[in-house]
């Protein structure tokens, strides 16, 4: 038996499909052509079938169910529970960076107005001193352009912060194994990139440790500095708060227990609480006196 | 193939993506489209009415547009989600265009939609592109024509692109494929060559 989209043609005789253009696509996608010969489809066999009268219609009901099957494939695509965590995590971290260039323009422009204003001495970062000229912009106005640019960088920065716990809870939500070790935000940014769950949980694990670590992996690679211990995994306070000789051994564990984290969430998708509780564990162990000395 | 004096146009419903009008014809761009540059470079595969085209890497729908405008029908496969959808707005506003979704290196996954056509042609940004255009020789007529645009730096990155173009022909020919015009699309874009041929 031989299936087109128009129907079923064994033996000579033809049984034309019926239904709706949505049912036909679904159809489609579940007729296994083999691999190497295929016979394709002809628009007269379609009307010698009694599917349709002409090629005209033969075409137009053809881009029907290519329209209706393409649809269908780009939603379930997108239904994927990590393409909109995806989004979310490059969003946070484009705003970081807006945010800081934005603030520092403005510290400056600021110094030149009030030339005697110096920000040493004063602790004052350029992220305090926006929200200072913004609170005043707001209580005495008059600020002119500047207050305003300040208003909306605060403005701003809070909804970054609303991202940042959205993005969070998504991450614990998406990936419960691989949040659970090192935190909802810095497991959606190793998922951001990595490009997906799916392609995360493909990674070895010392791809892992080094994911984000690029410029200083192929500096590695190309001439001979040293390798790079840590990518974004360094985030996380385990690996940052870890003593400067222990940090490699940390990291490498802990992108080791990740790389395990990443499948059980992509094939299993709940929380694994034995395997936690061990990995937790493990990773508190290194660097402790009795791991010296073993391999 | 539609010339106003030296500028290549086609004849359909402008506006797809803000593509100039010249005298009621649209503005096929060859900075934009490597079809359009291999028509100002060299010969390329003349358009006819007639034809029915598969579109490999159909990506937005720019180039598919104006293939369309030409062409009878026109095959466009598309692999990634977010070009797909404006690929989807082309397909709704023209009659010709069918969208499908899915991987050209597995042509069985729209072999049952496809009929035998003139011209495959291919952009895509993968490794095999030879090993998906032989792939995908199934579905040309014979006698029918394909033009593979070489993407020499998707192949292989520490490669020379004409090492790459060179070896890309040798792939084809021993196929069994009948190579009749190679070119590159310089000035219009850098280290891409265009393959035609013959079944």
């Amino acid at each position: 038996m031989q299936s087109f989209w128009f129907g079923d043609i064994s033996e000579g005789h033809c049984t034309p499909f019926t239904g709706d253009a949505a049912a036909c696509a679904r159809r489609v996608r579940e007729i296994r052509a083999s691999r190497d010969a295929f016979l394709l489809p002809d628009w007269q066999q379609a009307v010698a079938c009694g599917f349709c009268h002409d090629r005209a219609e033969y075409l137009s009901l053809l881009q029907k169910v290519c329209i209706a099957g393409s649809e269908q494939a780009v939603r379930d695509q997108y239904a994927a529970k990590d393409v909109e965590l995806l989004q979310m995590v490059r969003t946070l971290d484009e705003m970081d960076t807006v945010i800081n260039v934005l603030s520092e323009r403005v510290a400056d422009w600021y110094q030149i107005r009030h030339p005697s204003f110096s920000r040493k001495y004063r602790r004052t970062p350029a992220h305090v001193l926006v929200k200072s000229i913004s609170e005043r912009n707001r209580e005495r106005g008059g600020g002119g352009a500047l207050g305003k640019v300040a208003a909306e960088i605060t403005s701003l920065a809070y909804a970054r912060t609303a991202l940042a716990k959205e993005v969070s809870s998504r991450a614990c939500e998406v990936m419960p194994n691989t949040s659970a070790l090192i935190g909802g935000l810095v497991a959606a940014r190793l998922l951001s990139q990595s490009g997906g769950l799916k392609e995360l949980s493909r990674l070895p694990a010392s791809a892992i440790q080094v994911l984000g670590a690029r410029t200083a992996l192929f500096m590695h690679i190309r001439t001979h500095a040293p390798s790079p211990k840590h990518g974004i995994i360094f985030q996380h306070r385990r690996v940052h708060n870890a003593p400067r000789d222990a940090r490699g051994k940390v990291a490498r564990v802990l992108a080791g227990k990740l790389a395990i984290a990443a499948r059980l969430d992509f094939y299993r998708g709940c929380a694994v609480p034995s395997f936690l509780d061990d990995a937790q564990a493990r990773i508190d162990r290194v660097g402790a006196p009795e791991e010296d000395g073993q391999p | 193939m539609i010339r106003r004096g030296d500028v290549l146009v086609s004849k359909g419903e402008g506006g797809v993506y803000g593509e100039r009008i010249l005298e009621g014809y649209r503005v096929w761009d060859p900075y934009r489209s490597k079809l359009a540059a291999l028509y100002l470079v060299g010969a390329g595969v003349e358009l006819v009415p007639a034809m029915k085209v598969l579109y490999l890497g159909a990506a937005n729908g720019t180039t598919v547009s104006h293939v369309a405008d030409y062409v009878e029908v026109v095959y466009a496969v598309e692999f990634a989600p977010r070009p797909m959808q404006d690929l989807l707005e082309v397909a709704r506003r023209r009659r010709n265009v069918m969208p499908i979704m899915a991987d050209a290196s597995s042509p069985e996954q729209y072999a049952p939609l496809v009929e035998t056509v003139d011209l495959l042609y291919q952009d895509v940004a993968q490794p095999d592109q030879a090993a998906i255009a032989l792939r995908n020789c199934a579905f040309i007529r014979t006698g029918g024509h394909l033009v593979l645009m070489l993407k020499t730096r998707s192949v292989d990155i520490r490669k020379q692109p004409g090492e790459v173009f060179r070896d890309t022909l040798d792939i084809l020919i021993s196929a069994g494929l009948t190579v009749t015009e190679s070119t590159w699309l310089a000035p219009y874009h850098q280290d891409h060559a265009a393959i035609v041929c013959t079944r």
